[in-house]
């Protein structure tokens, strides 16, 4: 049995329909329809009657391409899981032994450079994952925890918890990275493991209770955490564009990111403007560069930067107007390519002290 | 392949092509070709999922402008090469398909709007748009196309022009060939030409009625200008069910007599009521024929109107009344039909008998449709409904379906099937007075029939088509015009 065989729906309904097409976020800056969830699944199918489509490269690379914000999953109103689809093929890539060399040294350094410490014992324990503390959120979080008079613990380090291994495709090793972190979690002795990025989130929430590793503690993302501690918090961010998170929203249908920003006195905007007349708003297309692959930059950096100018097209004021994501990952992707001002959920609780 | 991978000449031709549109818009990669091997056309679905080879373009590429369309024409008649279009490859008809293999032209990446004109309620853009992209970036805008299709997710605007399509709002706001201002258009031999700016003239025939319908074998639409409209303050549905499709039917027409204006309105048969409309509202409807209709515009309009319309649906024609929440359910699901689960799929074998005619002969053209394939192939299911109302008639959306162990496993065997079924249920149509299609195009599936459909006129059609196309590059073995 294959790992594909799993989302035999998928591949039968998919591979024919046309319907989350316009928001396929790859797609709509590739233009490519090698980059709808049809063709991966008409490709995939394909593959399942000619093997030999398994070993070659543009086939390969396409799966490899796709952001996996599982949007078209959401949107669609089946939800067949084309995103997990996605993830089982590439899986068997690697099962096989096809993947791309580029892919198998992400994995390598991802496995190797796997470390991580505590920075001491409290009841709750911060995640500063790679990204966000690259994007400075774990030293936001710090700022907010000292205003608030809350004492905590970090578990920091570099390499990964299982979520990127696991979407390309090496689920062993994914399995094992999040064994040796839970490991880490549990000998802290935190109630809480609190998480700003939302694929670490996934991971602990997710990922870890389906590989059966248990995390002895409550997984909250700090929108969650936020609004559970009783911050004292002004209602003043204003006029604002919120990125709905991938992982958040798409993956886990959170609602904190959005309680939080009420509680912030934000005036949502809608990006990619899904305001069908008599229709609710809900922005149904991704634009967070590629969140739900998680090292997307590293398989095609180029695509990246297309998909964080496909952000700008979208606001009104690209000079002037706020765009606030929950993802440390997006907000490091469109800061790269783009002069919009990008702030974390985090960055506007601090301002709000 | 027409030019093998292996040729040198393969590569003289590739290079042309990257130095008129730049190395990441021409694409020759496995991937991005099989993608443009399948639209939406029955046959190569299923020629895909017998495992069979599905014909592949030699090259895709992905034009920005008129201009680097231009550009690729000239390549392609220099090396006669055929080129063919492809929106969205949402057609069903097969239009898109690169059966002479050559060049895909995927429009998609000529995507942008370029001008609102609010005085004039207009808006101008590229064609690659994707339809639903455009309607937001108009609602945002405070206005709307009113072209809502149930392809709007998928299908460009360009796609839309060249099947002469329409949406779900067509019976008060029109077909897109109603909501046309004027087009840019590349011509097969890389001119670009543009139409009047105005529909309304006494200039000499129409050239943007020559290109509309003209499914990418008169030239590739680069730009349109379209009408748009203010959002209605109002939008109101109201539903009935009727004792059989008959008197349906009849009180929809009357509506339409009436000269009330329903933005929108659709009839399904008793079948389709009980299969589908049941299905997908979630609620049984278990017998009689479901009737939808609405209006739009300012409050008190919608009102009046829809209080004209309930005495004709109620006191003439006795509809039992679903209310404005009957009417409601329909509107907020419209485009589930179209997912799959409520919508046909392989392993299915199935068609859309898309016909269109007067009040006086549609009923005649349903029954001569249904009859003659459960005559011939009692083994199929017939459902149907009528979508698009005009003053003097309306469109059947009927389809054939046929299920399990009657889909033939031999590729060859099941298209004969398939095409046996629409050469009856189509010339039954045309012998009835109704005319293929309303919306769908011809493309490659219905290319047999446009000889009949034209008559002494097909040469007009053909030496216009000669005098644009000399090389016949342009989509060949379309539309019923020759094959490469
Ligand atoms: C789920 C679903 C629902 C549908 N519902 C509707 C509906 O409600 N109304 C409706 O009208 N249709 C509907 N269709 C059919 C289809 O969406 C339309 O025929 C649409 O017009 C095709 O647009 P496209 O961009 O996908 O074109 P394609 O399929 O890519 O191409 C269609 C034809 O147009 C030509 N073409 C494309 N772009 C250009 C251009 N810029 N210049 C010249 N030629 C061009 C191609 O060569 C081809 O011959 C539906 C299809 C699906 C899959």
């Amino acid at each position: 049995m294959m790992n594909i065989d799993k989302y035999t729906d998928a591949i039968r309904n998919c591979r024919f329909c046309f319907m989350c097409r316009h928001i396929s976020p790859v797609a709509n800056v590739t233009f490519a329809e090698a980059d709808t969830p049809r063709v991966r699944a008409v490709m995939i199918y394909g593959a399942t009657m000619h093997p030999e489509w398994w070993s070659n490269p543009d086939y390969i690379a396409m799966l490899y391409r796709s952001d996996l914000s599982r949007c078209c999953t959401r949107h669609c109103v089946n939800h067949f899981d084309e995103n997990s689809l996605n993830i089982a093929a590439r899986t068997d890539i690697v099962e096989m032994g096809y993947v791309p060399e580029n892919i198998k040294a992400i994995r390598d350094e991802l496995v190797a450079g796997a470390d991580w410490q505590l920075s001491g014992k409290a009841d709750v324990l911060y995640f500063a994952d790679p990204y966000s503390t690259e994007a400075g959120t774990d030293r936001v979080f710090a700022e907010i925890m000292k205003k608030a008079g809350i004492s905590f613990a970090t578990v920091s380090g570099c390499g990964c918890i299982g979520r990127a291994l696991k979407v390309l495709g090496f689920a062993d090793d994914a399995k094992a990275a999040m064994t040796k972190f839970a490991g880490v979690i549990n000998a802290s002795g935190a109630k809480s493991v609190v998480v700003s990025n939302p694929a670490a989130y996934h991971a602990l929430k997710v990922d870890a209770a389906e590989w059966g590793i248990e995390i002895n503690a409550d997984v909250m993302h700090t929108s969650e955490y936020f609004l559970s501690c009783g911050l004292n918090i002004s209602k003043q961010a204003g006029k604002l564009y919120y990125i709905e998170s991938d992982y958040l929203r798409n993956y886990n249908e959170l609602t904190f990111p959005h309680e939080l920003l009420a509680k912030l006195g934000a005036e949502e905007q809608h990006l990619g403007a899904s305001c069908d007349f008599l229709d609710v708003p809900d922005q149904q297309e991704s634009f967070t560069c590629g969140e739900g692959a998680v090292v997307l930059p590293r398989i095609d950096a180029a695509l990246v930067e297309k998909l964080a100018k496909r952000v700008v097209e979208q606001v009104d004021d690209p000079e002037n107007d706020r765009v606030v994501t929950a993802s440390a990952y997006t907000k490091i992707a469109l800061e790269r390519y783009t002069s919009l001002k990008v702030e974390t959920l985090e960055e506007l609780v601090l301002k709000s002290l | 392949m027409l030019v093998a991978k292996d040729s040198y000449m393969y590569e003289m031709i590739r290079t042309e092509l990257i130095d008129a549109i730049g190395a990441e818009f021409v694409h020759t990669c496995d991937d991005d070709k099989l993608g443009h091997s399948i639209d939406y056309y029955w046959i190569p679905e299923m020629w895909h999922d017998r495992g069979m080879p599905t014909p592949k373009p030699d090259f895709i590429v992905h034009p920005g402008s008129a201009q680097e369309v231009a550009k690729i024409m000239k390549i392609a008649n220099q090396y006669r090469i055929p080129v063919t279009p492809w929106g969205g490859g949402s057609g069903s008809q097969g239009g898109a398909l690169p059966v002479y293999e050559g060049i895909i032209l995927d429009t998609k990446r000529m995507n942008k709007l370029i001008k609102i004109d609010k005085d004039s309620l207009t808006v101008t853009c590229q064609t690659g748009i994707i339809a639903r992209h455009l309607e937001w970036q108009c609602n945002k805008a405070g206005v709307s196309t009113m072209h809502l299709p149930a392809s709007i997710a998928c299908a460009t605007i360009g796609g839309f022009l060249a099947h002469r399509g329409t949406g779900v709002l067509s019976t008060k706001y029109g077909k897109i060939e109603d909501m046309v201002m004027s087009l840019e258009v590349v011509t097969p031999t890389g001119e670009i030409i543009r139409t009047l700016p105005v529909p309304r003239h006494a200039s000499g025939p129409d050239l943007t009625m020559l290109f509309l319908g003209s499914e990418g074998t008169l030239g590739v639409i680069t730009e349109v200008t379209l009408k748009v409209h203010p959002m209605p303050e109002a939008r109101e549905f109201r539903a009935y069910v009727f004792k059989d499709f008959h008197t349906a039917m009849s009180a929809g027409a009357e509506l339409m007599r009436s000269r009330l204006q329903p933005c929108a309105m659709r009839l399904y048969d008793e079948t389709e009521t009980l299969t589908h409309v049941s299905k997908v509202f979630g609620k049984k409807l278990d017998q009689g024929a479901y009737l939808v209709f609405g209006f739009d515009g300012p409050k008190e309009i919608v009102e009046l109107q829809m209080k004209y319309a309930r005495e004709i649906m109620e006191n003439k024609y006795h509809g039992e009344d679903y209310g404005s929440q009957g009417g409601m359910d329909w509107w907020k699901n419209k485009y589930k039909f179209f997912y799959p689960g409520f919508m046909f799929h392989i392993p299915q074998a199935f068609g859309t008998l898309d016909t269109v005619a007067t009040f006086s002969d549609i009923e005649n053209v349903y029954w001569a449709m249904k009859n003659v394939v459960q005559k011939n192939f009692p083994q199929a299911r017939f459902i149907g409904h009528f979508s698009h109302w005009y003053e003097w008639g309306c469109m059947l959306y009927a389809r054939f379906i046929f299920e399990g162990k009657d889909v033939p496993a031999d590729p060859g065997e099941a298209a004969a099937l398939y095409n046996r079924v629409w050469d009856m249920a189509i010339r039954a149509a045309i012998a009835n007075g109704g005319v293929i299609n309303e919306h769908h195009g011809v493309g490659l599936k219905l290319g047999r029939y446009v000889k009949d459909l034209y008559g002494s006129a097909m040469p007009v059609l053909e030496g216009i088509k000669k005098q644009l196309d000399p090389n016949n590059i342009m989509n060949p073995g379309k539309l019923g015009f020759k094959g490469f």
